[in-house]
């Protein structure tokens, strides 16, 4: 079983095949809600529009497993809602990305990368931890998804090459694509 | 007549929509997920696509779910 092998929805509801991209460089994120305050996304959306031409293609797939916004954010909670939210690469189906009831997608993908911790350096990670030893003690334990924006670096044979967490930000991650482009 | 740009599944939009309801303030919903006409207007209004967005004159409009705004712009 392989990354190709898996066959996806679109926020359309149109299947489509993983194996649309071989050859590309792929970023495989679980995404939040289109309402929620969400920096990374545009961050995405930047990584996106500088290596597209270059083979970069970034799969979002937005879930609800999480709360709606970050940890630590709620005073500064943003009310409305972005269309598309806010970006031009494929959004596919929302789902679930972890537990029993993930996606095969991702339960592939936590098996090929494992968790290794947070960034410590990342003003978030305190927050996250304790806003999750509080919530949902077991999202801590195992490989499975911890939160939203966990990515996947896949290079142009399908091998799933790394993995980042919610707290590496994707702008830290464009030195890790160029090698792969 | 009062306009609101919405998308599908928005919170916001749902919130905005009840409150006007609430007021007895007539007004039109438009979809700007489905609909390119009203995805156009909203952007030419605001330069943006993001919703909730209430108008009363497509000029001024308030975006978000901001009580005292919507009562200052619809005279509430």
């Amino acid at each position: 079983m392989g990354i190709y092998d898996f066959v996806v929805k679109t926020s359309k509801g149109e299947e489509k095949s993983l194996a649309d991209y071989k050859g590309k460089v792929l970023l495989i994120v679980n995404t939040a809600s289109k309402c929620g305050f969400t920096p990374q996304f545009k961050e995405l959306q930047d990584l996106y529009m500088k290596y597209k031409d270059k083979g970069l293609e970034i799969l979002g797939f937005p879930c609800n497993q999480f709360a709606e916004q970050d940890p630590g954010t709620n005073e500064e909670v943003q009310q409305f809602c972005r269309l598309n939210y806010g970006v031009t690469f494929q959004i596919f189906e929302k789902g679930d990305v972890r537990d029993e009831t993930a996606q095969p997608l991702f339960k592939y993908l936590v098996s090929q990368k494992g968790f290794e911790g947070f960034d410590a350096n990342h003003p978030i990670t305190e927050k996250l931890v304790a806003a999750l030893k509080e919530n949902f003690p077991h999202f801590l334990e195992g490989d499975d998804i911890k939160w939203n924006f966990t990515k996947f670096l896949v290079d142009r044979e399908g091998n799933v090459v790394a993995r980042f967490e919610p707290t590496t930000v994707p702008s830290a991650i464009a030195a890790d694509i160029e090698k792969l482009l | 007549m009062v306009k609101v740009y919405s998308i599908t599944q928005c919170p916001w939009c749902d919130k905005v929509k009840k409150y006007l309801k609430s007021k007895n303030v007539e007004f039109e919903e438009h979809n700007i997920e489905e609909n390119d006409a009203d995805r156009e207007a909203c952007y030419k209004l605001t330069g943006d696509l993001v919703v909730p967005i209430t108008t009363v004159n497509d000029k001024d409009y308030v975006l978000s779910f901001d009580k005292e705004k919507l009562d200052a712009m619809l005279g509430l």
